[in-house]
Order: C-alpha cells, then sequence, then structure tokens
C-alpha cells in the first residue's frame, strides 16, 4: 500500500510542475469571463449561467488535464523509458499502475473541486444565491466520471504503442461515451438485429458516461436522488474501473520493453 | 532448478526471438541463443560485444523485461518477479531518463521509497548515496539543469539506494566525457571494493580492464567465450605497436613476419604477442628505437580476435 501511494505521490509532483494547473487557472479566467458576458446579457439567471458554465467548465479542464497527463506521461514513462528503471524496484506492476490512477486522479480532482469551490464562491458572492445541493452532487458525479476515464486513459497508456494513439483511444471513448443516450435512444427503435447486436456490444463494452451526467438535471424538480441511485452510480463506476484496470494491469504484465 | 549458493546470476540456455515484417513474410532476428552463463557472487563481469550482439537484450530478460523464447534466469538464487529478489537488484539502464520536474534527491527518495524505506532511514540512506555519487551539492537542483554526466550518477544513485547485492549497469559509459568516465569508473571500483556483484554491460576496454574481474563475449546471440581478465592480460594475444625509427632502421625490419607496415618518415607497425617479445625483436635486429607505443590495448585485441571470423562485423545481430 506504501508503495502505492509513493509512486501516486510522485505522479502528482510531476505533473503539479509540468504546469497541469494552468489549465486549471486558464479555465477559471475563461469561465469568469464568459460567465460575466452572458449575465448582462441575460436577466435574472446569474446563478443559474454561472452553474452552467461552471459545470461544462469544470468537466472540459478536468477532461484536458487528463489528456495532455497521458500525453506528457506516455513520452516520460514509455518514449524515454523511465518505467524501466521503476518496474526494476520491488514493486510490482499492478502496485505502478494503481499509483498512477490515483496520482492522475488527484490532479483532476484538484482542478476539479478548486473550480467547484470558485463556482460555488461566484454564485453566493456575486449571485447573491444558494449553491443547491445538486451542484456538489453533479460535482462528486464529475468526480466519479474522471475516476472511471482515469483508469481507462491510463488502461489505454499500457495497451498502446504510441501517445498519439493513447490520446485518439481516450477522446474517442469519451465522445462515445456521452452519447450512450442515444445507443439507448437507437436501442429501443425497429432495426435490423445484428445492428441491434452491436450496439448492444458498443453499449456493453464502453463506459456509459451519462449515467455521471447530472449538469442538465440541477434545475430538475422530478429529480430524486436517493441512496439506491448513489448505490448503483457507484456500483458502475467501480465495476467498469476495476475490470479496466484488471484489463490495464495484465497488458503491463504481458509487456515486453523492447 | 537448483544453483550453487555463491551465484549472483545462473543463465542456462537463454534464448530470444524476434518476429518482424509482415505475417506472411516474417523475418525472424535471434536476439539470443542458447546463451548458458554464471556469475558469481562479489564479482566483476563484464558482458562484451558489438552493438546488437545481445546485450542488452540478455539484460532485459535477467530484468523481466523480456520474457526468453527459451531457458531459464535465476537471480540470487530465486526469480525476478519475487519483490525480494528484485529488493536486492540495483539497475541503471544505458542513458537513464527521469522525469524533469523533481531534483535528484526527490528522485532519490522516490526510488529509495519503491525499496520499502521511509522517514530518518530513507534521508540517511539518500545522503549516503548523494555522497558515494558525488552528487550532494547539485542534489537539490531539478534534473532538467543536469549535465548526461550528473544524470549518469544520480542513474547509479538510484540503482544503489536498496543498497543491492547485485548491481546490473547497460552500457554505463555512454556518452560520457572523461572526467564522467573516471568518476563513473571510480564508482565501480569503490563498489567492488564494498563486495557488491557487478555486471557491466559494455563495450569499452578500458572500463572492462580496470574494473572486472571475468569477461564474456558475446556475438551474433552467442557466447563465444568466458575467460578471466588477469588471464586474458597475461595471455599472448598479438597487439599492434607503433615504433618510431630511422628509414635506415625501418628497411631491418622490412618482409619480417611481425612488420606491418612502414610509413615513410620512419614508423614502422609491427606485431608483437607482448612487450617484450616486440623489444627483444627490435633488440636482434639491432634497430635503435626512438619512441614505441601500443596501438591496441589487450583486451580490445583479444575481444577482435574472439569475434573474428563472422561475416558481418557491423552488427552482432544473427538474421535470416
Amino acid at each position: 500500500m506504501r508503495r502505492i501511494f509513493c509512486v501516486a505521490q510522485f505522479t502528482f509532483r510531476e505533473l503539479i510542475r509540468s504546469n497541469m494547473l494552468y489549465i486549471w487557472f486558464l479555465s477559471v479566467v475563461v469561465f469568469s469571463a464568459l460567465a460575466f458576458l452572458l449575465s448582462i446579457l441575460s436577466f435574472g439567471e446569474v446563478q443559474k449561467i454561472f452553474m452552467d458554465l461552471g459545470l461544462v467548465g469544470m468537466e472540459f479542464s478536468g477532461l484536458l488535464v487528463l489528456i495532455l497527463s497521458l500525453a506528457v506521461t506516455y513520452n516520460t514513462e514509455f518514449d524515454q523509458k523511465a518505467i524501466y528503471l521503476q518496474l526494476a524496484k520491488p514493486i510490482t506492476r499492478g502496485e505502478y499502475l494503481l499509483g498512477r490512477v490515483f496520482g492522475f486522479f488527484s490532479i483532476i480532482s484538484l482542478v476539479i473541486i478548486g473550480m467547484g469551490l470558485f463556482i460555488a464562491g461566484l454564485v453566493t458572492l456575486v449571485g447573491g444565491g444558494q449553491v443547491p445541493v445538486l451542484f456538489v452532487y453533479s460535482t462528486l458525479f464529475l468526480l466519479i466520471e474522471m475516476f472511471v476515464l482515469t483508469t481507462l486513459g491510463l488502461t489505454f497508456q499500457m495497451i498502446g504503442t504510441s501517445m498519439v494513439g493513447v490520446v485518439l483511444y481516450t477522446m474517442f471513448t469519451i465522445f462515445l461515451g456521452h452519447g450512450m443516450g442515444q445507443v439507448d435512444w437507437l436501442l429501443n427503435q425497429k432495426l435490423a438485429p445484428t445492428v441491434k447486436t452491436m450496439l448492444r456490444i458498443v453499449h456493453f463494452l464502453l463506459p456509459n458516461l451519462e449515467a455521471f451526467n447530472l449538469k442538465d438535471r440541477i434545475y430538475d424538480p422530478n429529480l430524486v436522488l436517493g441512496w439506491t441511485q448513489w448505490q448503483e452510480v457507484l456500483l458502475y463506476a467501480f465495476a467498469y474501473s476495476f475490470v479496466v484496470f484488471l484489463i490495464g494491469w495484465i497488458n503491463l504484465e504481458k509487456r515486453e520493453f523492447m | 532448478m537448483t544453483t550453487p549458493s555463491n551465484l549472483a546470476i545462473h543463465i542456462k540456455g537463454l534464448s530470444k526471438t524476434y518476429k518482424t515484417g509482415f505475417w506472411f513474410k516474417p523475418k525472424i532476428t535471434h536476439a539470443l541463443n542458447n546463451l548458458t552463463l554464471d556469475v558469481y557472487e562479489k564479482e566483476a563481469f563484464g558482458l562484451l560485444g558489438l552493438n546488437g550482439a545481445g546485450k542488452t537484450t540478455a539484460i532485459k530478460i535477467i530484468l523481466g523485461f523480456l520474457a526468453p523464447t527459451a531457458g531459464s534466469v535465476q537471480v540470487l538464487g530465486g526469480k525476478i518477479s519475487d519483490r525480494e529478489v528484485r529488493n536486492q537488484i540495483g539497475y541503471l539502464s544505458e542513458l537513464p531518463y527521469f522525469s524533469r520536474q523533481h531534483t535528484g534527491r526527490e528522485l532519490l527518495e522516490y526510488f529509495g521509497s519503491l525499496h520499502g524505506l521511509s522517514g530518518s532511514k530513507l534521508h540517511r540512506r539518500v545522503d549516503e548515496v548523494l555522497e558515494l555519487v558525488r552528487m550532494s551539492k547539485a542534489s537539490r537542483e531539478k534534473v532538467s539543469g543536469y549535465s548526461k554526466g550528473m544524470l549518469q550518477r544520480i542513474g547509479i544513485g538510484q540503482a544503489l539506494i536498496g543498497k543491492p547485492k547485485l548491481l546490473i549497469c547497460d552500457e554505463p559509459m555512454s556518452g560520457l566525457d572523461p572526467v564522467g568516465y573516471k568518476e563513473m569508473r571510480d564508482i565501480f571500483i569503490d563498489l567492488k571494493k564494498m563486495g557488491t556483484t557487478l555486471f557491466l554491460n559494455t563495450h569499452i576496454m578500458d572500463e572492462v580492464e580496470r574494473v572486472c574481474d571475468r569477461i564474456g563475449i558475446l556475438h551474433g546471440g552467442q557466447l563465444r567465450e568466458v575467460a578471466s581478465v588477469s588471464d586474458i592480460l597475461q595471455s599472448s594475444v598479438h597487439v599492434d605497436y607503433w615504433v618510431d625509427v630511422d628509414s635506415q632502421d625501418a628497411s631491418r625490419l622490412a618482409g619480417t613476419p611481425f612488420q606491418k607496415s612502414i610509413a615513410e618518415n620512419g614508423g614502422v607497425q609491427i606485431t608483437g604477442s607482448s612487450l617484450s617479445e616486440t623489444l627483444n625483436l627490435l633488440n636482434q635486429r639491432q634497430v635503435k628505437t626512438k619512441g614505441l607505443r601500443p596501438l591496441s590495448s589487450v583486451m580490445e585485441a583479444y575481444f577482435l580476435k574472439s569475434i573474428a571470423g563472422q561475416s558481418s562485423t557491423e552488427s552482432g545481430r544473427a538474421s535470416k
């Protein structure tokens, strides 16, 4: 456990010093500028604009940090072969991978929570309102989504043979993962059995990122988020991440370092 | 498989084959072919070979980075996958690369923590290692500002952080300037005195001559021979010498079986089995020498002799 923590801490420090937090800073500046511009144009909807834009900005900056971190560390670890010296140490490849997952997730969480607090501050101080509990829930769901995507991205890193490939696979999965609502809709339509089978396979293999999307529903009065819904989301995220992690671990174990 | 307790590395029948090219026309490369080798505890062993001879492949298989096509490896009496075995091994890769965002000290702390060190024990060990690799002063600077020699020294530092019984180095002198080279060599000599087993993969003969007890010569993925360095240095391998003589004297050496070439200004290149034999020859011929210098080291001559006869000298890799 201690070794996992060491890898996570090392990864976190590496990413922080790779100027990943500039993304957070940039997102805050862009978000603030957009939010103020739109609040001038709208009438009495300032809080809503802050929160809607803020949640999109949080997700965008989290994804950007993930993609850039994958690219930066692929270059260091695999292209420049920094991983050799680490794997020659008394650490299992599973511990190494789990440490990387936690290191990545720590910095992504820092960016998302940092931005969430900034938005909450704006809503309270500038908008003069209260932050709805669903905004907090939406942020937590986003963090869960980021954990799934971090595990997936790092698994692609263990499987991939180039930095571009890893980045493209991850972006492609994010794109399709957010389109699972449309896949669900298609599955309810009259389609050829082969097409339906293929859609079911896609639905089964790719992460259903819509399951973590509360952004569009924080003002939905009918939305009830009880313990059962939390359990479902957490269980799905944990099970999916676990399976993906296992695939990444097995690949790293089998990987030959030429 | 049982192995004698004094073996640091026991390699038996190790082979590695790579398949490249298209599936319908695969090119098979034999990087290693039936390598059998023992390295004893507390000795310094040098694995010599040309580029592509299979030296790095052998190291990668020993460390578990590559799976062998055939054969087996035991390290310190166990399997490399055992955590306890790896805890006793230090590894320095060729031109080691580190995350540029850390300082030398932070890197050593990280690698030390992977060995299970923590707290004051870790800090003490980091200080000791920094002292040993002469990096104490620059330890708080970021790695991005380090020279190649400094990186190599931090590299050896991370390999030593866990007080290894066995140190495996892949081309440790690669890219070093003469000062860096001497510093690294001194570190290896210090480690040898401390009783660390050294397994060096190199093609720098001077390093081998000064540091190693035994060598193995690898060519085309096959082990050509294993010999002790002291035996090689005392062997009757022919070394070329350059003798400065007057042009008149040079003519007296013409036609001898040892003479190889004569320069217009009087220099003669001759081949002798040793310095004494060469001097005897010059005395017999009553040649007045103005100067004499070896054109290659005994080790280099031995190595070249050992690999001679292969079809290709550009690459030591066998393929079909």
